[in-house]
């Protein structure tokens, strides 16, 4: 084997470099060039000097590790940070993605490797998957294809403008050759420019710009291919995170404090006599129990449970009075204000000079992102301090700092696994999805690896939630019924702690709390603005954003309170709801038809595209709400629709809810669901198709039921009959457009957003069928009747 | 000792007569298919059938079952189809439930841990009712076991064109 000191070739600000002859195989490989000096800015860990040398258990530049190997079959391994969550992105639309831009088959990429923090390139969490048109694994793709035609240009000796690429085999000048052969015997390595903190929630960049495939050149992109790791899933050949077994682990169940602010007062007496086998393990607040066996870890610990005293503590205002402790006992100047880009003109001239005028409160609440099935992970922590951590986490990069950060050591020495397991919708995006940092203090305690299971009470109750929020919105409208004057002030509370419980519960070292000094959006109790101006022909706007602590945050003991967390969708579903819901009622207060007044407002041609496909698709007739003769009495099922539209991730969004009301119960049922999507270039019809229908359901979920329940010590929905969701019976017709827009020249993003679409369109539609509006989330029956009655 | 038939094969697990069988099929019989998802019978994830009904395995004592019981879990189902039609060993072999055939060419499962208890309810649904309508198959995951089956990602709409796909597949006897 011989070491050829080749000159390094640059290849669009990447590097191509030959580093030695092998015998048999080669590969070009894909590695990762850090610029900048924020590699890692986890707490307490002092990024290398080096550029280009990142820590132990970490992809290195220096070894066979990277974004993308082309191999001598001809064959293609790609690597992401991003682990599937449901959204199939990594297995279908990644593949797709980098087949187009080098110019291979789908099926060439033989290989996805994904949530092992020591085997993928660039952190993050599994949202945002399209990168707004631009995800990294796109840009190493493009790389790796320039690489390869330089390659494939100096062995044939034709120029590059004459080579043409299809199926991974180059051909120009009468010669041809394929990628395989390009890398065959010898050892390749592109180095590619890099930027970010690995173990930050938004993970590493890839930075630079190598040309990239135009649109028009797309074979791939665009067809229905199927998910691989749907298969493994329907033929149980998948190994899920709840199917983690490692030699001598003991299985683990947490003891959680009575309250979100009581701390321990006695541990109770573990009955050997029921269970023999079984180890109490305690630090500061923090209770477990291990022990051999699942069930018998399940009894030892209702029974420590029952045995221990807890303080008690009354912080929370409660449900009943929540809105009301929001605005009158929430500090709202704990940060700066925020304003959108939409800010323009007078708005009080505006309003002081309407002919009519809305003046609304809207108020959305707590909701829990309740996957369905509760939080584990397997946790090994050994002597000499290496932490092997396998879970379902969004985030598995971020959770290494946080680990580190608890342990007080750095995160070199932690290395998370991450398998497939129940959605998330964004809980875990922040690195910790509830039981790892139980499961490395268990481990840590008794020297074994252990698997920390919560159970479906603690899930709901110890977890964090959606921010609940509301808003106060004006409506000015001239004598036309046009808007001369919209103004909205959101009030939220931060909206993301991704504070690990069981290391807040242990006294542990963790990241400071939403406005306790940490740096970064995630850090901070600011309001941002999440939800884009859409209506851009009204004069005067002022959007503005208050935001304040968590819930109960500052009166906790434990310094808990209502932990919040995006959630699919997150600050957007907050903003956007009131906006959507009151554009509907200025449309009604204006005698003006729903959508043709969006559209009226609208100058995007997108936006007022989906407009008008979803009223093409629903049926829609267009004339003022409430609808003629709208009756809000009487058990005779009355039917409305409403709309609403939203543009998030590069891709714009309306739907068309039509429901059936029944004014004695407050039943609502949503009877037809239409939808119209416009990404920009779709992707994958049917995984897109499959998103957005999902999407849909779970917004008609939150539509009709969601809203965590807590009285002035926790959480009280402890189980789907406290906490209920959608059902297969709730299933409405749901109707889904696709408008593959290629003239846009990217691709947007399918998973959020759907399911913030049906509640300002469900509330419009009870006020089309009753006259009636519900300013508040959910519509469920208690909600709805009440409103009726009066 | 406890002795259970488990897709087909008799089984000895050394596990208290209260504990749930889904612990038994998790951790002593090594099966993936029925999931954890609330130890309540609230939403199906756990679900399995038992002599051709469906119940909820993780509000199940193993000391409940008795020996001469079958227990099909989603790794099952293949085996099962394969025995209803007189298929071969061979042919067993390399053969897919019409149920996890049409989950997959319906690509329905988002994040797929609800599903396995979604293609018990659908086997069991199929094997009475070979051609379901819409509201059939909505009153059988909804309204005719313990509890609803309950999809968070909301896969609904996908589970019923699967049912209906896997309706078709099995009627024209596979394939």
């Amino acid at each position: 084997m011989a070491i050829l000191n080749e000159e390094p070739v640059n290849v669009c600000t990447a590097t191509l470099s030959r580093r030695q002859f092998v015998k048999t195989g080669g590969a070009l490989v894909v590695g990762i060039a850090f610029v900048g000096p924020s590699l890692l800015k986890a707490q307490g860990f002092q990024a290398p000097k080096v550029t280009g040398a990142p820590f132990k258990n970490s992809l290195d530049p220096t070894q066979l590790s990277s974004w993308i190997e082309i191999h001598p079959d001809n064959t293609v391994l790609i690597r992401t940070g991003k682990s599937d969550f449901g959204q199939g992105s990594t297995f279908t639309a990644y593949r797709q993605i980098v087949a187009d831009e080098l110019s291979v088959s789908f099926e060439s990429i033989t290989t996805v490797v994904a949530g092992h923090t020591d085997q993928t390139p660039d952190g993050s969490g599994a949202f945002d998957f399209l990168g707004r048109g631009t995800p990294n694994i796109r840009k190493a793709a493009a790389y790796t294809y320039q690489a390869l035609l330089d390659l494939a240009s100096r062995r044939l000796n034709v120029p590059k403008d004459q080579l043409t690429a299809k199926d991974g085999v180059f051909s120009g000048g009468g010669k041809t050759i394929s990628y395989g052969d390009l890398v065959k015997d010898q050892q390749l390595k592109l180095t590619i420019p890099v930027s970010g903190d690995l173990t930050g929630i938004m993970g590493l960049t890839v930075e630079g710009d190598p040309p990239m495939k135009p649109v028009s050149a797309y074979t791939i992109i665009g067809k229905s291919h199927p998910n691989s790791v749907i298969t493994s899933k329907v033929t149980a050949k998948e190994t899920w995170a709840t199917d983690i077994r490692l030699p001598g682990m003991l299985h683990g169940r947490m003891v959680h404090p009575k309250t979100l602010g009581s701390t321990l007062v006695s541990v109770g007496q573990l009955d050997k006599s029921k269970s023999p086998n079984s180890q109490v393990v305690v630090k500061g607040n923090l209770v477990g129990v291990v022990a051999p066996t699942e069930w018998e870890a399940i009894q030892a610990s209702q029974q420590v449970a029952s045995a221990t005293k807890w303080t008690e503590w009354k912080g929370l205002p409660g449900n009943e009075k929540l809105y009301d402790s929001l605005r009158k006992e929430s500090d709202w100047n704990t940060a700066q204000v925020t304003k959108s880009d939409a800010n323009k003109g007078d708005v009080p001239a505006a309003l002081a000079s309407a002919h009519k005028k809305l003046s609304a409160t809207y108020h959305f609440p707590f909701m829990k992102h309740a996957p369905i099935g509760p939080t584990l992970a397997v946790a090994d922590v050994n002597p000499e301090g290496t932490v092997h951590i396998h879970t379902h986490n969004q985030n598995p990069q971020a959770l290494r700092g946080e680990i580190a950060t608890m342990l007080g050591t750095t995160p070199d020495r932690i290395i998370v696994h991450t398998h497939p397991g129940a959605g998330h919708y964004g809980r875990s995006n922040g690195g910790n999805s509830g039981a790892e940092d139980d499961a490395v203090i268990l481990s840590q305690a008794v020297g074994k690896p252990v698997r920390v299971q919560w159970m479906r009470a603690e899930d709901l109750q110890w977890s964090t939630q959606s921010p609940a929020a509301f808003a106060d919105v004006e409506f000015a409208l001239d004598e036309k019924g046009r808007v001369t004057g919209y103004q909205i002030d959101h009030y939220m509370p931060a909206f993301q702690d991704d504070r690990p419980i069981g290391a807040i519960l242990a006294g542990l070292p963790t990241m400071p709390a939403p406005g306790g000094g940490g740096s970064g959006f995630t850090s901070s109790t600011a309001n941002f603005w999440s939800d884009p101006w859409s209506y851009d022909l009204i004069p005067n706007v002022a959007e503005r954003g208050h935001g304040t602590f968590q819930v109960g945050q500052k009166a906790s003991p434990l310094a808990v309170g209502l932990r919040d967390h995006s959630m699919r969708t997150p600050g957007q579903y907050q903003q956007n709801y009131p906006r959507e819901l009151a554009f509907s009622e200025a449309a009604a207060l204006a005698g003006a038809d729903a959508i043709q007044f969006r559209i009226d407002h609208a100058k995007e041609e997108r936006l007022i595209n989906v407009l008008k496909q979803v009223r093409d698709a629903s049926g829609w007739d267009t004339r003022p709400s409430p609808r003629p003769h709208a009756v809000s009495t009487g058990s005779t099922p009355v039917r409305g629709r409403g709309v609403s539209a939203m543009f998030r991730s590069e891709t714009y969004w309306a739907c068309v809810c039509e429901i059936a009301v029944t004014p004695s119960t407050g039943a609502i049922a949503v009877e037809r669901y239409t939808i119209a999507v416009d990404p920009g270039i779709v992707v994958n019809p049917a995984q897109l198709k499959r998103q957005v229908e999902g999407g849909a359901m779970m917004g008609i979920s939150h539509a009709l039921y969601e809203e965590a329940m807590f009285d002035e010590s926790g959480i009280t929905s402890r189980d789907w009959n406290t906490y209920p969701i959608a059902k297969m019976t709730d299933t409405p017709e749901i109707k889904v457009v696709l408008i593959h827009n290629p003239k846009v020249g990217a691709y947007g993003g399918g998973s959020e957003a759907a399911n913030a679409l049906a509640a300002p369109a469900v509330a419009a539609a009870l006020q089309d069928a009753t006259g009636k509006v519900l300013r508040r989330l959910p519509l469920k029956r208690a909600y709805v009747q009440a409103l009726l009655k009066t | 000792m406890v002795k259970i038939i488990v897709n087909g094969v008799q089984r000895e697990v050394q596990a208290p007569g209260d504990t749930p069988l889904l612990y038994v099929l998790r951790n002593d019989l090594q099966l993936s298919g029925p999931q954890f998802g609330c130890g309540l019978a609230q939403c199906g994830a756990c679900s399995v059938l038992i002599d051709g009904k469906e119940i909820r395995s993780c509000v199940t004592p193993i000391s409940t079952i008795t020996a001469n019981q079958e227990i099909t879990t989603l790794e099952g189902l293949p085996a099962r189809w394969a025995k209803q039609k007189g298929l071969s060993a061979a042919e067993a072999e390399d053969t897919l439930h019409p149920v996890q055939q049409a989950w997959i060419e319906e690509q329905t499962p988002l994040c797929g841990f609800c599903q396995s208890g979604m293609m018990i309810v659908a086997t069991e649904l199929l094997e009475s009712n070979p051609n379901p309508t819409t509201a059939q198959i909505k009153g059988a995951f909804t309204t005719s076991g313990p509890s609803p089956h309950l999809c968070r990602c909301g896969s609904y709409t996908a589970i019923i064109d699967a049912v209906k796909h896997a309706a078709v597949i099995m009627a024209k006897g596979g394939k």
